[in-house]
């Protein structure tokens, strides 16, 4: 446990360094202000952004879409890729018959699958949500087939001697034993998922953060994209805070 | 055959086991035959990696051995207790959740079982620990969780494998205590391996003394001293003294 000193000089350390990098960007800025706009000049214009929507979308409904993009992807990676992983880490088969298609498609960055997608379903949300999916899907998938098959065989030893069944067995020994390893691979998958829904915004999209850096660009309004890109960072790191904070309350039993 | 101790629980016949890797054969049990009675305290003493777990996973049906046989007298009650080596309770689960599981796993009725897991919590002394987790135990706690777990298979026979093996000798001499208590309470025949010559003496009815690798029958002992039993009384160490001159333990 960090003393209540403790926390009080790391919060003070952060402060000085946020401190440190906006004077650097003051710094940098003040030079050529229309080029790279300076702290306040992004102030101003996220200020401005709060009061007049774009495309019709207030910011908040900005950041909204762009998080409820990667919500649904994430949910539906977990589904599968939880699912998938508990019956590929469980029967040697099945992970014999599906890993080498895995081991393939894993390494196609989404951004390659984007032209395909396109041809395929267009330009709506489905197709957004799926390549969020793809980003996302195969931490959780990898980290659950590898926490399955690394349970420990003590605990595994428990259920045969009390005669548990295949589905008791998952259900009471493989799946939470698995837990934490899952959860990490959830962690990863939030934020890459969260990396891949700003790129799909980018290309054909009229709402979300990505959409904020495009129009950006479009329009040379260099304020938005700063504003968009600090948006960015701040939600991703907010949604990792939530997320460990979940963590620890499902993995509580484990020893610190 | 000894009349007094009773009638036959299991009988362990001619029993062998070897592994076999890819160059060689390992033989680690070697050809045991062993008669156990019903609610005696049967201690197996023997020298570490001699294959005392591997005996206990047969009888228990974890692993099957290459030869001989493991028959329990009435062939629709095998069910066992297994207080494992290493704390083999789920961290995960509370201490109540880890004494129903077994109960859970036969799909009792959830009253049912929360009175006998309650009624097994408080036999092991562990009352009002019910809703901890076992990150929250000391190691002795642990393995008394383990032993009401065994207890809540309702079990033939309680298999019982090292199990204060890695605690401290004050909390050892206690959980060595408590086990005779909680036993002398619900009577069950028990299979208890050690390697510790003090503890064999301290628990058994009999101890059966194992040689090393690979494990065989080398000697068999009936205790017949008073309990409870005193470690420094005369008796106590004359057969302590015994046992340790025919066993392969290195001391
Ligand atoms: N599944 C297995 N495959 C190969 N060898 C095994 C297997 N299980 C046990 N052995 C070997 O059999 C020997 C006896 O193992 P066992 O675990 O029964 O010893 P033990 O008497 O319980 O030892 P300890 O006192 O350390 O617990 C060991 O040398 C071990 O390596
Ligand atoms: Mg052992």
């Amino acid at each position: 446990m960090r003393t209540k000193n403790q926390k009080i000089r790391d919060f003070v350390l952060s402060a000085i360094s946020v401190i440190v990098l906006i004077a650097l960007w003051c710094a940098v800025s003040t030079s050529k202000p229309d080029f790279f706009p300076t702290p306040m000049a992004t102030i101003e214009r996220l200020v401005k952004l709060f009061e007049k929507p774009i495309m019709k979308v207030s910011i908040w409904g900005h950041i909204f879409a762009s998080l409820k993009r990667v919500l649904f992807a994430i949910g539906a990676s977990i589904i599968i890729g939880v699912g998938l992983g508990l019956i590929m880490g469980w029967n040697k088969k099945v992970r014999a018959a599906i890993y080498p298609i895995i081991m393939t498609l894993r390494p196609i960055p989404p951004i390659a699958w984007i032209p395909l997608i396109i041809l395929l379903f267009g330009v709506g949300e489905f197709p957004k949500v799926l390549l969020v999916f793809i980003g996302s899907v195969f931490p959780i998938l990898l980290n659950t087939i590898s926490a399955v098959s690394m349970v420990d065989d003590m605990y595994l030893k428990v259920g045969k001697v009390y005669k548990a069944n295949t589905w008791q067995t998952l259900h009471h020994i493989v799946f939470p034993a698995s837990m934490p390893t899952i959860l990490a691979g959830i962690k990863i998958a939030i934020s890459s998922g969260w990396m891949v829904v700003v790129a799909a915004e980018m290309l054909a999209s009229k709402s979300g953060l990505g959409f904020l850096i495009t129009r950006g660009r479009d329009s040379y309004d260099v304020a938005l994209i700063m504003v968009a890109m600090i948006l960015i960072g701040i939600v991703g790191a907010a949604l990792s805070i939530v997320f460990s904070f979940i963590e620890r309350r499902l993995c509580g039993w484990m020893s610190s | 055959m000894d009349e007094q101790l009773g009638t036959i629980k299991v009988k362990l016949r001619n029993i062998s086991k070897s592994f076999y890797s890819r160059k060689e054969v390992f033989e680690a049990v070697d050809n045991i035959s062993i008669d156990v009675y019903e609610n005696e305290f049967l201690v197996l003493l023997g020298p570490g990696q001699c294959g005392k777990t591997v005996l206990l996973n047969m009888i228990s049906g974890l692993e099957s051995p290459t030869e001989g046989t493991v028959q329990f007298t009435d062939n629709n009650a095998t069910d066992v207790g297994f207080v494992f080596q290493k704390t083999a309770v789920f961290p995960w689960k509370t201490v109540m959740e880890n004494v129903e599981l077994p109960l859970e796993l036969k799909k009792e009725d959830k009253t049912e079982r929360r009175k006998r897991a309650q009624y097994l919590i408080d036999l092991v002394g562990l009352n009002g620990f019910e809703n901890s987790l076992p990150k929250q135990l000391s190691g002795g706690m642990k393995q008394r969780v383990g032993i009401a777990r065994a207890y809540a298979n309702n079990p033939q026979v309680l298999l019982m494998d090292e199990p204060f093996g890695a605690l401290d000798a004050q909390t050892r001499y206690q959980m060595e205590e408590e086990v005779l208590r909680i036993w002398e309470q619900e009577k069950r025949t028990v299979i208890f391996v050690t390697n510790n010559i003090e503890e064999a003496v301290y628990l058994a009815d009999r101890v059966i003394v194992l040689s090393s690798c690979p494990a065989k029958v080398k000697e068999i002992y009936n205790i017949k001293l008073q309990r409870p039993r005193d470690y420094v009384n005369q008796d106590f160490l004359r057969l302590r003294e015994a046992i340790e001159k025919n066993t392969d333990l290195a001391l």
